[in-house]
C-alpha cells in the first residue's frame, strides 16, 4: 500500500498530529495572549477529526499496525467530542484561576491523539504507543495545578503506579511476541489458534492486568480515587470519560482480535476482575463524603459493568458494552461539569455536607445533579437505566447469570450513596450562598443532565444500530 | 551456531525476569523515596527491552527490535515526565516520600 | 565453556547484582550508578545477541541522557542532604567499582565480538547479508513509520509536559537580549559633556 493511501486512512491522527503542530507554533510565538485562540483551534481541530473519522475510508494501514473499522471510527467520534467538550469545560476554569496556558488544549490534543492510535490498534507496538502517547499526556493534566500540592501529589501517584502497570502490559506483550512470533493480533490470533501455551496465556494474564489498571478495573483501581481527589475536577471530567472509552475498546479489540482462540481463558479473568470492581466500587464508595472519591467509586462500579458485558465474549456483549460506555461517559462529565460549576468562596465544593441545601441556593445545578445522579442510579427513564439494561440482557445472553445477579445486588449499596447525595441537596438545611456560577461549565452540566432524559430516547435509537455495526467489527460470534 | 547454542534463549529471559522481579520489588520497597521508585520502573523496562531484543534474535525477526526501540523511546518520555512531576512535587511539599504523600485517604 | 558463554554469565550477573544495588542503595547517587552499570551491561547482553544497534542506543539514550537526567534531579533536589553532602571521597569507591566494571566488560564484550563476531552467529534477519543497524534501517521508515512518528509525539509530550510543569517566569530577572546589545548605537550610549573646571556635573 502506498503512502498516500495510507495517510488517507489514518486521516483523523494525521489532522490531529499536523493541528498539535499548528497550534503549540501559535502558542510558542502568541504567549500566553494566544491561549483563548490555540483553545479555539484546538477545539476546531478534533471536531474536523471526528468528522474525518466519521466520514474516512476503511481498512488497514502501515502494515496492519493502523485500523480502520466501524468499532474505531465510532470510538473515535465520541472521544474527539468528549475531548473538545474537555477543553471548553477546562480552559475557561484555568483562566478563572488564573492560570491559564495554551499547553491545557495541546495536552489534550496530545492525550486525543494517543486515543485514536489506541482504539485503531492492529499490533502490540500501536496498542503500547498509544497508550503511553494517552497516559503521558493525562500524567502531566493531572499535575497541572503546579502550585498546587494536591494536585501534584495526584499526578505523582497516577504516574508511579501508571508506569508499573505499563511495565505489566509490555512484559505480558513481550511474552506473547516471543511465542506468537508476531507483533500483530492477526498472527497472534492464529498462533494461539494452533494451541496456546502456558506462554501466551502468561502474557495474557500481564497484559489484562495492565489493561485493568488502565479502565480501573478493581483490584488494579488504587489510583482512582487520589486522582480524582487531588486532580482539578475539569481534569478528571476528562480523564474519566474518554480514556476509558478507549482503554475498553482497546481491551475489547486486543482479546477479540488477538486472542479468539482462547475465549474460555480471557472470558474468566475478566469476569473475576468484573466481580471485584462491582463489589469495591460499591462498598468503597459507602464510606466516601468527598464527592470526587465517591465518583471515582461509581466508576470503578461502572468499569465493572462494562468488563461483565465484554467477558459475555459476544457481539452483543461488545455492543453493550460501546453503549454503555458512551452512555457513562455523558453522565459522569456532566457531574464532574456541575461540580467544576460551584464554589463556596473562591474553593471549591466537594465534600457532601457542601451540598446541603443547594436546591434552595442554586435549583438548575441542583436538578442538573439530581438527574445525573438518578441516572449513574440506573432509574428508568434515565439514560443510566437504559445502558444497565443493556449490559444486563448482554450477560444474560452471554450465560453470565450469576454475575449479572451479583452486579444488580452490587447496584443497592451504590443507590444509596446517590439517594444519600439528592437528600443532601433537598432536604438538608442549606450551608449558605454559592460563588456565582460560571455559564460554561453549568451549560455543560445542565446539557448532560438533558441528555440522561429525554434526549437519550432518540440518541438511542440512532447509537444502538451504529454499536451494532461497530460490534461486528471485532468478529465475535 | 556455537554462541547462541551454548546460550540458550532460556538463559537470556530468565535474567530478564529477575531483572522484572526485581523492579517490581523495587517499586514497593522504596516507598520512601520515589526517585528510586522511577528508576525501578526504568529497570522493568529494561527487563521488557532484553525479552523482546532476545526473542527478536532467535526468531531471526527485526520486529522485536523496533519494539524494543519504540520502549526505550517511551522510557526516555517517561522518564522525563516522571521527574517534571516529582520536582512538583518536591516543590509543593519540600520531600519526595510518597509514604508521607497521604493527604488523601479513604 | 566457550568465550560467548563466559561473557553472557558474567553480563547476567553483572546486570542482576547491580539492578538489585540501584533499589537497595541507601544513597539515591549510589542507585544512579548502579542504574548506569546495568544499562551498561545490559547493552553488552544486546550485542552479544547480535543486536548492535540497540546497545548502542542504549548506552548513547541512557547512559547519556537518562541516567544524567535521574542525577541532575538527585542533585537538584538535594534531600538526602546529610548523605549527599558528604562529597567526592564517599563517591570515590563506588564510582571506581562501576568503572572497573565498566572496563572489565566492554573488554569481555569486545574480545567475543572480535573472536567470532556476535551478530555472524544469528542469521541475517532479512535473509541478506546485511548489518543489524541495515535490517531496522530498512523496516523503521517503512514498515514502521506509524509507530515511530507516534513515537515522536510521545516525545513532543513529553517535552511539552516537562516545560509546562517546571519553567518558571520569574519577573525582575535581567536577561541578556543580545539584540538589544547589538543595536546599540554610539548616539544611545555615549554622551559627550563639556565639564567646566570645578562645577563638575549635576543631573
Amino acid at each position: 500500500m502506498d503512502l498516500t493511501s495510507a495517510l488517507q486512512i489514518a486521516l483523523p491522527e494525521v489532522i490531529l498530529a499536523l493541528g498539535t503542530l499548528v497550534l503549540i507554533v501559535v502558542g510558542a510565538f502568541g504567549g500566553e495572549k494566544s491561549t483563548g485562540l490555540v483553545g479555539l483551534g484546538a477545539g476546531a481541530v478534533l471536531v474536523e477529526a471526528a468528522a474525518a473519522a466519521c466520514w474516512g475510508p476503511m481498512g488497514q494501514a502501515f502494515h496492519g499496525g493502523f485500523v480502520a473499522d466501524a468499532a474505531a471510527q465510532f470510538s473515535k467520534v465520541a472521544i474527539y467530542l468528549m475531548s473538545a467538550v474537555a477543553i471548553a469545560l477546562g480552559a475557561p476554569w484555568l483562566r478563572r484561576k488564573r492560570s491559564a496556558k495554551f499547553e491545557y488544549p495541546l495536552l489534550v490534543l496530545l492525550a486525543a491523539t494517543g486515543m485514536g492510535v489506541m482504539v485503531s490498534a492492529g499490533d502490540l507496538i500501536s496498542l503500547y504507543i498509544g497508550i503511553e502517547l494517552q497516559s503521558l499526556a493525562l500524567y502531566v493534566l493531572a499535575a497541572f495545578q503546579r502550585d498546587d500540592s494536591r494536585s501534584s501529589e495526584a499526578g505523582l501517584k497516577y504516574f508511579v503506579l501508571g508506569a508499573l502497570s505499563s511495565g505489566l502490559l509490555l512484559y505480558g506483550a513481550s511474552l506473547i511476541y516471543g511465542f506468537a512470533g508476531s507483533v500483530r493480533f492477526a498472527d497472534i490470533a492464529a498462533a494461539v489458534h494452533a494451541g496456546a501455551g502456558q506462554g501466551v496465556i502468561f502474557g495474557l494474564v500481564f497484559l489484562i492486568c495492565g489493561m485493568a489498571f488502565k479502565v480501573s478495573a478493581a483490584p488494579f483501581h488504587m489510583w482512582t480515587p487520589d486522582v480524582y481527589e487531588g486532580a482539578p475536577t475539569p481534569i478528571v471530567a476528562f480523564i474519566t470519560a474518554a480514556p476509558k472509552l478507549a482503554a475498553m475498546v482497546l481491551f475489547a479489540r486486543a482479546l477479540a482480535l488477538g486472542f479468539p482462540g482462547a475465549t474460555g481463558q480471557w472470558q474468566q479473568v475478566i469476569v473475576v476482575i468484573a466481580l471485584i470492581s462491582m463489589a469495591v466500587g460499591a462498598l468503597a464508595g459507602l464510606v466516601q463524603r468527598n464527592l470526587k472519591r465517591l465518583l471515582a467509586y461509581s466508576s470503578i462500579l461502572n468499569i465493572g459493568y462494562a468488563l461483565m458485558a465484554m467477558a459475555a465474549g459476544t457481539e452483543g456483549g461488545m455492543q453493550a458494552m460501546l453503549v454503555f460506555m458512551v452512555l457513562y461517559m455523558i453522565d459522569v462529565t456532566g457531574f464532574f461539569a456541575c461540580l467544576t460549576a460551584l464554589q463556596r468562596d473562591g474553593r471549591p465544593m466537594e465534600r457532601l455536607e457542601d451540598f446541603a441545601g443547594l436546591v434552595r441556593v442554586r435549583p438548575g445545578l441542583a436538578l442538573a445533579i439530581t438527574a445525573l445522579s438518578l441516572s449513574l442510579l440506573g432509574l428508568p427513564p434515565f439514560s443510566g437505566f437504559w445502558s444497565k439494561y443493556y449490559v444486563f440482557k448482554a450477560a444474560i445472553a452471554g450465560g453470565l447469570w450469576p454475575v449479572a445477579v451479583f452486579g444488580l445486588v452490587a447496584s443497592v449499596p451504590a443507590a444509596f450513596y446517590y439517594l444519600r447525595i439528592l437528600k443532601t441537596m433537598w432536604f438538608d438545611e442549606p450551608a449558605g450562598a454559592t460563588d456565582r456560577t460560571p455559564g460554561d461549565a453549568s451549560a455543560i452540566g445542565m446539557g448532560a443532565a438533558l441528555f440522561s432524559f429525554p434526549l437519550v430516547l432518540p440518541a438511542l435509537a440512532a447509537l444502538d444500530p451504529l454499536a451494532t455495526l461497530a460490534a461486528r467489527a471485532f468478529g465475535l460470534a | 551456531m556455537t554462541g547462541l547454542s551454548e546460550v540458550s534463549l532460556g538463559h537470556y529471559l530468565a535474567v530478564a525476569a529477575v531483572l522484572f522481579t526485581i523492579g517490581v520489588f523495587g517499586i514497593f520497597a522504596n516507598r520512601r523515596n520515589v526517585i528510586v521508585i522511577l528508576m525501578s520502573v526504568e529497570l522493568i523496562l529494561l527487563a521488557v527491552n532484553i525479552n523482546l531484543v532476545a526473542f527478536s534474535a532467535f526468531l531471526h525477526q527485526v520486529a522485536g527490535q523496533i519494539f524494543a526501540m519504540i520502549v526505550l523511546t517511551v522510557a526516555a518520555a517517561e522518564a522525563a515526565v516522571g521527574l517534571a512531576i516529582l520536582v512538583t512535587f518536591f516543590r509543593n511539599r519540600g520531600d519526595i516520600s510518597v509514604d508521607d504523600a497521604a493527604q488523601m485517604k479513604g | 565453556m566457550g568465550l560467548q558463554a563466559i561473557a553472557f554469565y558474567v553480563l547476567a550477573v553483572v546486570t542482576v547484582a547491580s539492578a538489585f544495588g540501584v533499589t537497595t542503595a541507601r544513597n539515591p547517587v549510589h542507585s544512579v550508578l548502579f542504574l548506569i552499570l546495568t544499562f551498561f551491561t545490559a547493552a553488552g547482553l544486546f550485542v552479544l545477541l547480535g543486536a548492535e544497534f540497540l546497545a548502542m542506543l542504549l548506552v548513547v539514550v541512557y547512559v547519556g541522557a537518562v541516567a544524567v537526567l535521574f542525577l541532575f534531579v538527585v542533585m537538584m533536589l538535594d534531600v538526602d542532604f546529610a548523605s549527599l553532602r558528604a562529597g567526592f571521597a564517599r563517591y570515590l569507591p563506588i564510582g571506581g567499582a562501576v568503572a572497573v566494571f565498566l572496563l572489565i566488560e566492554m573488554i569481555l564484550v569486545s574480545g567475543a565480538v572480535a573472536e567470532r563476531g556476535a551478530a555472524a552467529h544469528v542469521k541475517p534477519l532479512s535473509g541478506e547479508n546485511i548489518s543489524n543497524t541495515e535490517a531496522i534501517g530498512r523496516v523503521l521508515y517503512t514498515d514502521y513509520l506509524y509507530d515511530f512518528q507516534i513515537a515522536g509525539l510521545v516525545l513532543l509530550v513529553a517535552m511539552i509536559g516537562a516545560i509546562v510543569l517546571t519553567l518558571k517566569h520569574r519577573p525582575g530577572i535581567k536577561r541578556q537580549t543580545v539584540a538589544d546589545q547589538t543595536g546599540r548605537s554610539v548616539r544611545g550610549g555615549l554622551q559627550v559633556v563639556q565639564v567646566k573646571v570645578g562645577e563638575g556635573i549635576a543631573e
